[in-house]
């Protein structure tokens, strides 16, 4: 995936930034953002606290006039053509801030209202996704009484009401359950299978290796990297391989030159169930390396990734910059 | 690449900027500041609260005011408040006894209306904006497609709303002065009009003031000392004034000149050089004055000015007119002649025209600024924060 957008005609579907800045008084909030959102696919938006996310996402909602820099949703310039962004963009918050007193349907049909939907078809909006979001049962319920999950749940609504082609999400996982983590990903998996453009924020990696499909990564409010998923997937990444003894795996890794770390760096491999940890370059790298193991008789219990793909490439960056 | 074609309506919106106005829009908004401020308030119990306040202060009025002028004699001192400045100006002696106790209790209850007023509406709409900021939703609204100046009208609508609920609660005592007689219908309508007025100003005051400060606190103090400002430091402005709008004059008196003989002297016309207070260089302030513009707004009572009864409206009205007009150059000073005897000074003419469209008119200005500072504040996206906010 290219960083930069290469051709962003007008109608261009999907976010395009090109050289973003944005600073606060002496902060520099976002000091040269790249990036780009396809249509179609969830794009991951990774980096510490810090590092501009919420401030990149509050220009892209229209929120906030960039210092320099070009930004364009689906075509349209936030800046310039205010009204065209909004009505497209879907944005939910991070802080999860909601109308107490309103119950959760109410707030979906103000929010309707706002959007300028007719009442009828607000209404059906509403139950339609308090469904989704299955908040159903608390349709009715001041949203006062809602957990932070329930309310992040209601946010997320929120951002949906007007069927917006791009949706910004500043970290839609903070606060939610397993089951409702899962909800989110299957979601947003289904709302870019439906041709819009999902850019998410989070901090939980994991996740985000299996909901997103490109990822880009920023730090000190730059864009340091930009990599599909299935890129960092098969980038050459630390692997946890697990056997029944131990010395014995050591033994066989050493002999076939293969540099092998220790998961306990304190204590050398015993013979005994335990875990080392290899460096591979990808998948089919892994399976050669279990058909050789086998053969040479080593009771391979477990080979697996030893992090997300994307918690790799961030810790690598990580280390760049100390 | 079926987003376009799938689900419901999508809006389809014509371009509007930040004053983009809709009837619809602001609805949108004041409804749900309403519905906000109607369940998360103890609403019915501050107006209950409201109306046995103000029905105390009428049940007041109307007992003292009828215990002076009923029982005619100055010994009825301790009735209340309306007594207190009741008494001196009420006749002793069975003089008046068709004097209508409607103006008074009409004026007290008016003015503490208007008192009250201007307590509550502050707190109304001055944490509107802020408040909002601070609990991270007014960029849900304003990402919408809402404008600026919807989202601070229908803010304004809906705390001018709150307002008149008040309003509505003390309607009964107006009403109930209105029967004691001597008040117009004309009366009660431009005076309920004129403190409407006023509680939609101060409504935008704090709606201004709330986009400007980041915290609540501080819009709430700035617009209570707006409020105090405008209607206690005018008045005290107009008096510390005074001893700069004297001036030496002369002036035509016509009265006893160096009376130094036992005889009852003659009157006769002659200079004199006094000090005269040229209040109608200062007589804006009073008209800046909420109190003064209720009051000299409110058509003049049914009984003829010359009867004795104090009246806090009337007694305003001429006292600003009187303001207005400046120094008398011609001063009626003979106390010797005789009753019956007619006056060659002629009546004093005062200035008729009423002082209440400036005072309303610098309220207008005033809130239709606020209200642009608002709008301005809330424009998206936005280029400057305000100290110390967040954008969300």
């Amino acid at each position: 995936m290219s960083i930069t957008g290469a051709d962003h005609g007008e109608g261009t579907r999907g976010i395009v930034v090109d050289g973003a800045y944005r600073s606060f008084g002496s902060v520099h909030a976002v000091a040269g953002v790249d990036l780009t959102a396809r249509a179609g696919a969830v794009t991951a938006l990774i980096g510490p606290n810090g590092s501009g996310k919420t401030t990149l996402l509050l220009m892209l909602a229209g929120l906030l006039v960039p210092d320099a820099g070009r930004l364009t949703i689906d075509g349209f310039d936030p800046v310039t053509e205010g009204h065209a962004t909004r009505a497209r963009v879907g944005w939910m918050p991070d802080t999860f801030g909601t109308w107490d007193s309103l119950t959760a349907r109410e707030v979906l049909t103000t929010v309707g209202a706002a959007y300028r939907l007719p009442r009828e078809d607000a209404t059906d909006r509403a139950t339609e996704l308090l469904e989704t979001v299955h908040l159903t049962e608390l349709a009715d319920s001041p949203a006062r009484v809602l957990s932070r999950g329930q309310k992040q749940r209601l946010g997320l609504a929120r951002a949906l009401v007007h069927d917006p082609t791009v949706l910004l999400l500043d970290e839609p996982a903070g606060g939610l359950d397993p089951r409702s983590r899962v909800d989110l990903r299957i979601l947003l998996r289904r709302l870019a299978a439906e041709g819009r453009t999902v850019l998410v924020s989070s901090h939980v990696l994991t996740e985000l290796d299996e909901m997103a499909d490109d990822a880009v990564f920023l730090s000190h409010g730059r864009t340091v990297a930009a990599q599909t998923v299935q890129a960092a997937a098969a980038a050459r990444r630390t692997w946890r391989v697990r056997a029944l003894s131990a010395s014995a795996l050591a033994a066989w890794l050493t002999q076939v030159h293969v540099p092998w770390e220790a998961e306990d760096s304190f204590a050398p491999p015993a013979d005994a169930p335990g875990a080392l940890l290899i460096a591979l370059d990808g998948e089919a790298s892994a399976a050669a390396l279990l058909t050789d193991a086998v053969t040479a008789g080593i009771p391979v219990t477990s080979l697996a990734p030893a992090g997300g793909a994307l918690e790799q490439t961030y810790l690598s960056l990580e280390e760049e910059r100390r | 690449m079926s987003a376009r074609d799938a689900t419901v309506t999508r809006p389809v919106a014509p371009h509007r900027g930040t004053w983009a106005l809709s009837w619809s829009g602001v609805r949108t908004v004041a409804a749900l500041e309403l519905r906000q401020r109607v369940r998360s308030t103890r609403w019915i119990v501050a107006l209950v609260v409201w109306f046995v306040v103000v029905g105390g202060i009428t049940a007041l009025a109307t007992g003292s005011v009828s215990l002076v002028s009923g029982g005619g004699n100055g010994s009825v001192r301790t009735a209340g408040t309306g007594a207190d400045a009741t008494s001196p100006l009420v006749p002793t002696g069975p003089a008046g006894p068709t004097v209508p106790a409607g103006p008074v209790i009409f004026g007290f209850v008016v003015f503490f209306v208007l008192f009250l007023g201007l307590l509550v509406a502050p707190t109304l709409s001055a944490t509107s904006i802020n408040g909002d900021r601070n609990a991270g939703t007014l960029a849900t609204l304003q990402v919408t497609l809402l404008s600026a100046a919807e989202i601070v009208l229908g803010k304004l609508v809906a705390s001018w709303v709150a307002a008149l609920a008040f309003l509505g609660a003390s309607l009964p005592f107006i009403v109930w002065a209105l029967a004691a007689g001597g008040v117009r219908v004309m009366a009660l309508v431009v005076t309920v009009l004129v403190l409407a007025l006023i509680l939609a100003v101060v409504c935008a005051i704090g709606l201004g003031f709330s986009a400007l400060t980041a915290r609540t606190s501080g819009s709430a103090v700035l617009t209570y000392l707006t409020v105090a400002g405008l209607s206690a430091v005018t008045l005290i402005l107009f008096g510390l004034t005074v001893p700069l709008v004297n001036t030496q004059a002369d002036v035509t008196v016509y009265g006893v000149e160096g009376w130094d003989s036992e005889l009852t002297p003659a009157c006769s016309w002659f200079t004199d050089t006094r000090t005269v207070v040229h209040t109608e260089r200062t007589w804006w302030l009073l008209a800046l004055n909420p109190f003064v513009v209720v009051a000299d707004a409110a058509p003049a009572t049914t009984s003829p000015p010359s009867t004795a009864s104090f009246d806090p409206l009337s007694a305003i009205r001429t006292g600003v007119r009187y303001a207005r007009t400046g120094p008398e150059t011609v001063v009626d000073e003979c106390w010797t002649r005789g009753a019956g005897e007619a006056s060659p000074v002629p009546e004093r003419r005062l200035d008729s025209a009423p002082v209440w469209p400036w005072g309303v008119g610098a309220y207008l200005v005033i809130g239709a600024g606020s209200v642009v500072v608002a709008v301005r504040r809330l424009r998206v996206p936005q280029k400057v924060l305000p100290r110390g906010t967040r954008v969300a």
